[in-house]
This record gives structure tokens, C-alpha cells and sequence, in this order.
């Protein structure tokens, strides 16, 4: 089932084009950004294929693309992008994925990782007790049915107004924390039954809040920009819209496979599925994803409230806790792009991939103007995260947009084989990492060996000049669902 | 009607999970491929049936209803912070399934939780008939 490396055009030591020929159907090329070892990794599981298959979406402009984090999904590959005409072009539930706007979030301590050391073991108790996580898990956040309309509809904005927060918060969030367009009513009672209790939940699989510190800085100006300094302590947030957004998903694959054959659209795999964007079921499911990615914000808005106070707790008042940046990697987006020569109105579907915005851009905060958008690259739990910078080369070539992660490497069940959950967490207390999880399960689906490098893929990224690297994190304590 | 040595099988994925689940009819397959979905859930021996929830589920085909009968045990189990044991279906007509799912509200205390599952995929989804019996290949999202 693998694919072979001669399928593929090498462009340069980072770019492989799988021409359209390659498969009949496939109406654009697909591009994957890799170097040599990860693409011998990558070419083990259907990524590539899945990247084909994304290419005969009606209307897809420019590259099928596939970032250097990329491996098998189901339908769109993870670390798949795809833009589609505005106009003329389809939506693809799958092409957003289940977990909407799943994402990142990153904040910055006051406190220097010597102050934190001493007492981490007592703030990792304190943050696992203080941020509900894995399966059945409850929020303290209290929100009535009606009240659910609000939070679908503005987001993080929601979430602060409640008391769980700063005002400043929202303001370093991808789209301000709040997408325009989000219709409640486009949401189903059973998708609202689902997230009603879960704002402000972790969730399970590969979410995660870790305790980090800043390891290295790349480029000083940049960082002081975003308000980071050498062995600073900062906190990663990863997660998203919980039952709530997998509940839409469903609802709208069910709705849009009964559609396909309405607007006879065929596809390789029915994942896939999608309708043309200004049909009444695309309309719908674009108000309802909308609405999905604000539960995903005012989420994480409530677990960053519950991460301060934990931090308050064991660290006092001066452990201020500053929104750095919240970026959202499961999303469809209409944006304006520079395509042969003029400009044009597209969708991009971001499966598993991150917006990377360059100095200059109007949708980043103002603060950053200068700078470039924050970009949050999360890695394995034992390993290392990084911040980037968006590159203007990205605009040109991805649709601004560059990998989310590590990448799997390894399937749960090869994960889970001949690993024990006390000596993977004892290996990680070994370089002074401490971990708590809701379940051994959870620890072993996760552990390092399963992932990607995550420096070879942001060296990709990098160096093919899409993202800029500022800073290298390095875990000491993991939260995991 | 052949025997059924054993309900499901569980298939990897490099990022997910999945299973192939077997039965003398499709009905069984329906009631197979909830246990397997449970099962990776939870370890179902600690569940006790003290709750019950009826489920109802269409599709235009074999698929999809598999599709919406999975995504529906799912939906209820997690909207309700339940655990099911297993699911038995009542009633198989044209394009739609009803049965009742059996279990009790999930405890961190008695039961011990598996992999989470996000949602059922339509990713490579089929429903077969074999010389000997039905199977069904699910993908889940976890």
C-alpha cells in the first residue's frame, strides 16, 4: 500500500510534486514538503494517496499541499491544505475534521524556570486537579441551553465576559476569538447536549496542557516581540471543540454523503464528502463550523482562567499568565489570495495545518504587525515545541499556512506494544518531566517514539522559507487526558 | 448459518483506530461493531446494565446506516457521560435501524476508560456479504 518515492518530482531538497497525471481524476498536482527522511517515513502510509485523492475536489485551486507533519488521515490527509474557489468551489467537512478548530494556544509566565523547579510537582498536581480532562469529564463552567447560543456565537468574547479571563485575551486570538458567520441554529440539540458541560475540559488522545520553558531563541527581536526570553516559563494549551464539533462534523458528513449524489459529486472516499460552498447545506455547514471553532475559543478561553489560578495558587498574584497567541489548526477559512497574477476569493481547508500570516498582514493583532503572526508548532510530550514566525514565501506558495505538529509516525496499537505506562513516565521523570494522566492508555499512545521529529519538520518548514523559527520549547510538565 | 467465532477484530491505523466486525446477518454486524466501538471505549467487564437508551438510526445504505447507528451510541454515551456495555437492535427495515443500548453512567472509580473516540469516519467504510456471513470495516476518529 505504500507509495513509491519514483512517483514523485523532485523539486528541491524540501518540495515533491505528484503530478496530476499521477492518478486519473486528480484535477491539480499535489505538493508535499519534506526532506529525504521524512518523506522515506511518509511514503509508509497512505498520506500521499489521501493527498491525491484530496486533488479532485471540485474547484480546488492551486496545489493539493501536504505538510511535512503530514500521515494518514481518513478522507483529507492530517497535515493536508486545499483552497477552493469561493465562487465555484466545494466545503469538505472532513477537510476541517472532527475535532474543529482544534488548536493552540500559548501563554507567557512572569517566572524564570529556577523558580518553577522546586515547586513543579506541586503545580502539575494543582493544574491537573483545576483543568477537567479525559473521558466523561465535567466543566465547572456553568452555561444553561439558551446561554449555549451565545457561546456559539461570540466565542472566547463569552467566555471573559463570564469572569474567565482578560479582555486582552481575545484580542491574540486567530480571528479574535469569535469567526463571523457562526448561526447556532445550525448547530443540532444533540451537538449542544454534547458540549453543554464540556467548556473548559482538556478532552483526551493527543490534547494536552504542558508547562514549558523557553530552551532557545532564534531570532531575539522577533521574541521580544512576542514577549519571549530564554528560560522563561510559558504554558501550551492544546485542544478543541470537544463533543460539540465532532458532533457537527457527523451531522453534516450524514447530511452532505445523501447531498453528493444531489450535485453529482464522486469522490474516491466518502470522508471526503463535500457540496458546492453556496448550496444550502454548504451554508449551513460553514454557520455551523463557525459556530463549532467559538466553542473551541471560549474553551480554551476558560481553560487558560483555570491555568492562572493554578498558577496563583502555587505561585501567587506576580505569576501573570499573558496571552502570547491562539492559533486554530482544523478550519475552513475565506481568504484573499494572490493567484496568477491577480487576487482571488478562496476556502482554505487547514486539516491539521496552521495559518501563517507574514509581517504586515491586517489579520493579525497590532502588536504583532511588525513581526509576523505567532505560529505554534506543538511536539511530542518529551520532546520540544516551537514558536515560528509567518513568512511572506507562504502567501506565495501555501495559502499562508504551514504543518501543526510533530506528525504521527506510529500507530496507537505499535505504540501501545511492549511499553509499560510506569517506565514511559518514569523515562520522561528521568529528564525532569512530570506527567499526570487520566489514563495509561493515554500515556502510551503518546509517548515520543510515536511521533515525527518534531525539529526535522520545523527545519523543513524553515528552511523551504514558509515559517521562520523563534523559539524552541521544552516540556516540564504534561497534562494529557 | 456459519458460527461466529468471535464478534470483531481490532485493525490498526497509523493514526487511528479501527475494526472489523463479523455476524450472521446484518443486524448482528450492527450489534458486533457496537461492542467493538465500546470496547475500545472502556474495559466492558465493569459496566453494569443498570441504564438503558433507545437508539435510532437511517441511512440511504448499508453504510451510512452503520455510519449513523455507531454515531448515535457515541453521541448518547457522551452527551450523557455514560458507558454502554452493548447495544441490541430491535427492529432492521429499509434504510433504518432501532435498538437499545445497555450500560450506566461512566465512574472514574470502577471503570476503566480506554482510548477516547472522537467519532466514527466514513473512511474506507464497508459492509459486506460473504459466502459465510456479514463484516463490516469501521475507522474511528480518536
Amino acid at each position: 500500500m505504500a507509495m513509491d518515492k519514483s512517483q514523485l518530482k523532485k523539486l528541491d531538497a524540501y518540495r515533491w510534486l505528484v503530478p496530476r497525471g499521477t492518478k486519473a481524476g486528480m484535477l491539480t498536482d499535489a505538493l508535499i514538503y519534506a526532506d529525504e527522511r521524512l518523506l522515506t517515513q511518509i511514503v509508509t502510509d497512505l498520506s500521499i494517496e489521501q493527498a491525491m485523492n484530496v486533488a479532485f475536489l471540485p474547484g480546488i485551486v492551486g496545489r493539493s499541499l501536504a505538510m511535512p507533519d503530514i500521515h494518514q488521515g481518513y478522507g483529507f490527509p492530517i497535515g493536508g491544505v486545499a483552497a477552493t474557489d469561493w465562487q465555484k468551489g466545494v466545503i469538505s467537512p472532513g477537510g476541517v475534521g472532527f475535532d474543529i478548530n482544534c488548536g493552540v494556544r500559548l501563554l507567557a509566565s512572569t517566572l524564570h524556570k529556577d523558580e518553577v523547579t522546586p515547586k513543579l510537582k506541586e503545580l502539575v498536581n494543582q493544574l491537573f486537579r483545576d483543568v477537567p480532562s479525559g473521558t466523561g469529564s465535567e466543566g465547572t463552567v456553568e452555561c444553561s441551553f439558551a446561554e449555549l447560543n451565545d457561546v456559539l456565537e461570540r466565542g472566547a468574547a463569552w467566555t471573559v465576559e463570564r469572569g474567565y479571563g482578560e479582555a486582552a485575551d481575545v484580542e491574540f486570538c486567530e480571528e479574535s476569538g469569535c469567526m463571523a458567520g457562526a448561526d447556532a441554529r445550525q448547530v443540532s440539540d444533540r451537538a449542544k447536549q454534547r458540549g453543554r458541560t464540556q467548556i473548559g475540559t482538556l478532552g483526551s488522545g493527543n490534547h494536552f496542557l504542558e508547562v514549558q520553558y523557553v530552551q532557545k531563541i532564534y531570532e531575539p527581536e522577533i521574541a521580544e516581540a512576542f514577549g519571549l526570553r530564554e528560560e522563561q516559563v510559558v504554558v501550551l494549551i492544546h485542544c478543541g471543540s470537544r463533543g460539540l464539533g465532532h458532533q457537527v462534523c457527523t451531522d453534516y458528513l450524514k447530511l452532505m454523503n445523501d447531498a453528493m449524489r444531489r450535485y453529482s459529486i464522486e469522490l474516491p472516499d466518502r470522508q471526503l464528502a463535500c457540496v458546492p460552498i453556496h448550496k444550502p447545506e454548504g451554508e449551513q455547514y460553514l454557520a455551523a463550523m463557525a459556530a463549532a471553532a467559538n466553542f473551541a475559543w471560549a474553551n480554551r478561553q476558560a481553560i487558560t482562567h483555570f491555568t492562572r489560578k493554578a498558577f496563583e495558587k502555587i505561585f501567587g498574584v506576580g505569576a501573570a499568565l499573558r496571552a502570547v497567541y491562539d492559533v486554530a489548526h482544523n478550519i475552513a477559512k475565506r481568504e484573499r489570495h494572490k493567484m496568477n497574477g491577480g487576487e482571488k476569493d478562496v476556502l482554505v481547508h487547514r486539516k491539521g495545518a496552521t495559518r501563517s500570516f507574514p509581517a504586515g498582514s491586517p489579520f493579525i493583532p497590532a502588536a504583532y504587525k511588525d513581526a509576523g503572526q505567532p505560529v505554534l508548532i506543538p511536539g511530542s510530550m518529551g520532546t520540544a515545541s516551537y514558536v515560528l514566525v509567518g513568512n511572506e514565501r507562504a502567501m506565495e506558495e501555501t495559502f499562508g499556512t504551514v504543518c501543526h505538529g510533530a506528525g504521527r509516525a506510529m500507530s496507537r496499537t505499535a505504540a501501545k506494544k511492549g511499553r509499560d505506562a510506569r517506565v514511559e513516565t518514569q523515562k520522561l521523570a528521568d529528564q525532569g518531566i512530570i506527567l499526570r494522566a487520566e489514563t495509561r492508555d493515554g500515556i502510551l499512545e503518546e509517548v515520543p517514539e510515536a511521533y515525527k521529529d518534531i525539529d526535522a519538520v520545523v527545519d523543513v518548514v524553515h528552511n523551504a522559507g514558509l515559517a521562520r523559527k523563534v523559539a524552541r520549547l521544552r516540556p516540564m510538565g504534561v497534562i494529557k487526558g | 448459518m456459519r458460527v461466529v467465532k468471535r464478534p470483531f477484530e481490532i485493525i490498526e491505523h497509523p493514526a487511528d483506530v479501527g475494526f472489523i466486525a463479523y455476524g450472521g446477518s446484518f443486524g448482528e454486524v450492527l450489534e458486533n461493531a457496537a461492542l467493538a466501538m465500546m470496547s475500545l471505549g472502556c474495559e466492558r467487564e465493569a459496566i453494569e446494565e443498570r441504564e438503558r437508551r433507545e437508539i435510532r438510526a437511517s441511512g440511504a445504505d448499508n453504510e451510512a446506516l452503520l455510519f449513523d447507528w455507531l454515531a448515535e451510541i457515541l453521541a448518547v454515551a457522551d452527551a450523557e457521560g455514560l458507558a454502554f456495555r452493548r447495544a441490541e437492535v430491535t427492529q432492521l427495515g429499509e434504510g433504518e435501524a432501532r435498538g437499545v443500548a445497555y450500560g450506566e453512567k461512566f465512574d472514574k472509580a470502577r471503570h476503566r476508560a480506554g482510548t477516547y473516540i472522537k467519532a466514527v469516519t466514513y473512511h474506507e467504510l464497508r459492509v459486506e456479504e460473504t459466502g459465510d456471513g456479514w463484516r463490516a470495516r469501521v475507522f474511528l476518529d480518536v
